[in-house]
């Protein structure tokens, strides 16, 4: 028995390597998927490394040098305030990407647009898995719920959640989750639907399972993969609401480096000579979501294309 | 079909009606503070109450949700007694007036403790009269409770002389007994309450009372010299133990302040001059003892006229006239106020700002006062403590013909009053219950008033009835405001829609047709890059490119009064900006659809057939390839209404988006409200249109 088992592990082994090695021949075979990463990459780099790759912090302000072009010591120019645009660039990826300030000195790994993705799923898959498991009345109440957040306009939905709480990271957190709860909730239900009819689930209900352990350890693992997918979509997204709020003075409050709100102040400058300001922080969003898009995109065709 | 349709508007009313509630819950819920942002930040608590009860702001949130939806003007008409009508003036604006049993339109405002009544005539024009008889006794039972407890107090006021304290006591006793016989009918009572309330009345002064008014007004530091109060400062800091320690450079500082105290007396007084200029000399060479010694008791008289005067002022403030008068006697009172050169140096100044002061709420005491700085002058003090003196009488007689005025006001019953008033609000008007209410009066700021309105009713037909109310940011209605807004926004929409529409589609086609080759993945690449930047980037880069570098058109829009099609090259960039951003998502939907549809087993058998191919592409494919983007289209509304928001807000476009966002950033509760339900409408209106094409296009469903 002990000998068959090792050597079906042993055969489990090369399988699981031969998998990992057809995922990743998947990215390099598309070359769009492969541009797409390593613009991805260069943002999560450069936000990482970010207090290594500048001399200044991203609140230093220069003086004698406002709105200025690229130079040696600005690579990139300088703001209105005669803050260095590279630096506020990179600690604003650092932002979105991979910290989550939550108070003036607190902030937690895992950056402000994957943790509204993160928050969206957690609360969005529970309603979906209740409604596309438990049913009946219960579906109907969560599904009316759904329709009318799915009727609000979303930049409405975004303006009021913000005028309401106030503007701050996490709030923008919380937005983004918000307002990504329906479209989850419905992907996870319809998922939920299909898989309610297969026999482990029945196998499970007759063991006598708890109607949670069936929803989250049954049903949830068994629907993963579309979830993944959409998931990464949705980063792009949230980047995409986290740049939109910033613009619109609903996203983190000045000082704090934030993409959207530089556009935003930038562009009061452009026609009177200094485009930079508006112009960098244009180009950083949106070679990320660009970037996210073109590696989601490429992966989905060519994963499709091996099946 | 026709079930289905009901099915789906009933549906859309539902959501209308969540989306509404929502709305209004989660503005509520806003920390954030509209009266703090209409008044500034700097505003006091109670300024803020009587704000929030003006805008009618204070009531429970499920009142304000029916008068927000159905109108307000029931409950107000209720309450008056009266029907309340809304009208449009010759001008447009819209005005809400009561209506007589005759039909004739009428409104109130209050002019001091007076009622009074506008009747609106027949050519538009307006006739005012006093209206007093429609005050009502305000409920008697809390109204003896409050006058005992005001008996109490008469009995301990200090200001009043016995023999007025007398009077009006006889006739609150009366007033009080005339309470407790007839507790319920108001018009009994109000017969009964004339005789003590107009002998109450006979015993305000109301020349007296309007001085009143003017001694509360004056400022504090009016007879605080800046510059003297200086030089006292330094004496104080030179006698201080620590003196010996003290920096060059804080010398420096102190001799610079001595010189100044020296210039603002310059002529008025030498020898207080020299002395101060001789103290600053001293300091500038470091000599403390010397500075110390000559500022000595000049400046220790210095502090006790300064401080006398500034109680003096005080007291005026705060209606202590006796303190006030006392301050005027030691003044006057050799054995008290002895003047010796340094007061005589201070006291010309300080009573002559006093003099002027005084002399705005009372002219006779202010002439008074100003011989007797001439007198001080000119040296002769004798005759400038005779005219102190006077003064001081003068003012002591005024003093307690103010406070019996005042006492006697507070001891007449209070009454109320349900009218329309000339800001479009019914208003409970109460006068005698002694309350302060804060009032925005144009022009003059916040003012304190006690009596007059107590309650607001802000008037208002309600949403379903076309009138979603004021606007807190522009004091306008929202309605006016909102459908240009709305107008302009759906021009750039449309104009938008009108281009991307045929553009995409075809598009899409040539891009789905040719699924897999080089010119399908431009299209389809280059159109993902479109449709998900975010929209302030793509107008950024156009601007840059269109305005900044090319300067072909302008990078921002500017319409004043005109519509936004009579300055049509300021369209451009926002309608480019939309086009863009809509493009690459109508291209890929419809580049998929048809990809699929070509793939069909249908198609094939077409092609098989022989048919050509452009017969097989126009005749079979298109009209199946177009129905999902479509529906896909009409249900991306909500997307492309965001997209707007940051349109308008790039070029600085007036449109329903930055309109909203303005509001929400204010707290405009009105505004948002309104905006939020038209905007819904829209989107959920656009769901249903999409359904019922999907329905026409698609004939499984239409012939189900």
């Amino acid at each position: 028995m002990a000998v068959s088992e090792q050597a079906m592990q042993k055969a489990a082994q090369p399988s699981r390597l031969q998998r990992l090695w057809e995922g990743l021949s998947i990215l390099f075979a598309s070359k769009v998927a492969m541009v797409g990463l390593l613009i991805v990459l260069f943002w999560v780099f450069v936000a990482i490394f970010a207090p290594l790759l500048t001399p200044y912090t991203p609140t230093e302000q220069d003086y004698v040098a406002q709105n200025q072009g690229p130079s040696r010591a600005h690579p990139l120019g300088t703001d209105d305030l005669g803050r260095d645009i590279w630096s506020r660039l990179i600690y604003g990826a650092r932002v979105v990407l991979v910290i989550l300030p939550i108070g003036e000195d607190f902030w937690i790994p895992g950056g402000t647009a994957i943790w509204g993705v993160i928050l969206g799923l957690l609360v969005g898959s529970t309603l979906g898995l209740m409604g596309g498991y438990l049913g009946g009345w219960v579906d109907e109440i969560v599904m009316r719920i759904l329709d009318a957040m799915m009727a609000f306009p979303v930049i409405l939905l975004y303006m009021i959640i913000i005028a309401a709480v106030g503007a701050s990271a996490t709030n923008v957190v919380l937005a983004i989750a918000i307002v990504g709860i329906p479209g989850i909730a419905r992907l996870v239900r319809s998922l939920a639907l299909d898989i309610r009819t297969r026999d482990y689930i029945r196998a499970a209900e007759t063991r006598g399972e708890s109607v949670w352990y069936i929803m989250f350890v049954e049903i949830l693992p068994n629907a993963r993969g579309p979830i993944i997918i959409d998931a990464m979509l949705r980063v792009g997204y949230a980047i995409f609401a986290m740049g939109t709020l910033g613009f619109l003075g609903l996203g983190l409050p000045p000082p704090s480096p934030d993409w959207g709100s530089m556009v935003a102040k930038g562009r009061q400058f452009i026609l009177s000579g200094s485009p930079w300001a508006a112009l960098w922080p244009s180009i950083a969003i949106a070679s990320l979501v660009v970037g996210l898009n073109l590696f989601a995109d490429g992966l989905r065709e060519e994963s499709l294309r091996y099946q | 079909m026709a079930k289905f349709f009901i099915r789906r508007l009933l549906l859309m009313l539902l959501t209308m009606v969540i989306v509404s509630v929502a709305v209004f819950l989660i503005t509520e819920a806003a920390p954030g503070n509209v009266a703090r942002n209409v008044l500034g930040i700097h505003i006091t608590p109670e300024q803020e109450a009587s704000f929030l009860n003006q805008q009618g702001l204070d009531e429970p949130m499920y009142e304000r949700y029916f008068n927000w939806l159905f109108g307000s003007d029931w409950q107000a008409s209720r309450k008056i007694g009266m029907p309340v009508r809304q009208i449009t003036t010759e001008d447009g604006f819209k005005e809400w007036w009561a209506v007589n049993e005759d039909g004739s339109l009428i409104r109130w405002k209050m002019g001091g403790e007076d009622l009074l009544v506008q009747r609106r005539l027949a050519d538009g024009g307006v006739e005012e009269s006093l209206d007093n008889e429609r005050w009502g006794v305000k409920d008697p039972v809390a109204e003896i409770e409050r006058l005992e407890e005001y008996r109490a107090e008469l009995l301990e006021n200090e200001q009043l002389t016995e023999d007025d304290r007398q009077a009006i006591l006889q006739e609150l006793d009366r007033i009080l007994e005339i309470l407790r016989e007839n507790s319920r009918d108001s018009d009994v009572l109000v017969a009964a309450l004339a005789g003590p309330e107009g002998a109450l009345e006979a015993m305000v002064d109301p020349e007296a009372m309007r001085s009143q008014g003017t001694f509360q007004e004056i400022a504090e530091d009016v007879a605080r010299d800046d510059k003297l109060m200086q030089a006292i400062l330094v004496s104080q800091s030179l006698s201080a133990p620590a003196a010996d320690e003290l920096e060059k450079s804080d010398l420096q500082t102190m001799a610079r302040q001595l010189d100044k105290a020296a210039d603002e007396i310059q002529g008025v007084n030498p020898t207080l001059e020299g002395r101060l200029r001789q103290a600053a000399e001293s300091l500038k060479v470091e000599d403390i003892a010397a500075a110390r010694e000559v500022m000595g008791d000049t400046v220790s008289a210095l502090n006790e006229v300064i401080g006398s005067l500034g109680s003096f002022v005080e007291a005026l403030q705060m209606g202590d006239y006796r303190q006030a008068v006392a301050v005027l006697q030691d003044l006057s009172d050799p054995a008290k106020t002895p003047l010796d050169s340094a007061r005589l140096a201070v006291l010309p100044s300080s009573l002559e700002a006093i003099g002027e002061a005084v002399e705005d709420a009372s002219p006779e005491i202010g002439e008074m006062l100003l011989p007797a700085v001439e007198s001080l002058r000119a040296g002769n003090t004798e005759e400038a403590r005779v005219a102190i003196g006077e003064a001081a009488q003068a003012l002591d007689e005024l003093g307690r013909t103010i406070a019996r005025g005042d006492a006697a006001k507070g001891a007449r019953v209070a009454r109320i009053f349900w009218g329309v008033d000339t800001q479009n609000r019914a208003v409970r008007w109460e006068k005698g219950t002694g309350k302060v209410v804060w009032r925005l009066i144009m022009g003059s700021g916040w003012m304190a008033f006690s009596g007059g309105p107590a309650e607001y009713i802000p008037l208002q037909k309600g949403l379903l009835r076309g009138d979603p109310g004021l606007s807190l940011r522009t004091g306008r209605p929202v309605a006016d405001l909102l459908f240009t807004r709305l107008r302009n926004s759906l021009v750039l929409a449309g104009i938008a829609f009108v281009i991307v529409m045929p553009v995409a589609l075809i598009l899409g086609l040539i891009a789905g047709l040719n699924e897999g080759k080089a010119l399908d993945r431009i299209l389809s690449v280059g159109g993902m890059m479109f449709s998900v930047t975010p929209e302030f980037a793509t107008g950024i880069f156009l601007i840059l490119i269109f305005a900044f570098w090319l300067d072909l058109v302008p990078g921002a829009t500017v319409f004043g009064e005109k519509a936004p099609w009579e300055r049509p090259e300021m369209l451009i960039l926002p309608v480019l900006t939309l086009t863009l951003i809509e493009l690459g998502y109508v291209l890929r939907i419809t580049r998929a659809s048809m990809a699929d549809v070509m793939k069909a087993p249908y198609i094939r058998t077409a092609f098989l057939k022989g048919l050509p191919y452009w017969r097989v592409v126009f005749k079979h494919a298109l009209r199946n390839a177009l129905m999902a983007p479509i529906t896909v289209i009409m249900l991306h509304v909500n997307w492309l209404l965001g997209g707007i928001v940051v349109v308008e807000v790039i070029f600085g476009y007036p449109g329903l988006g930055s309109y909203l966002l303005d509001s929400a950033l204010f707290k405009d509760f009105n505004a948002i409200e309104a905006g939020a339900i038209v905007l819904v409408a829209v989107a959920v209106g656009t769901q249903l249109l999409a359904d019922i094409i999907y329905t026409f296009l698609n004939p499984r469903i239409r012939y189900a």
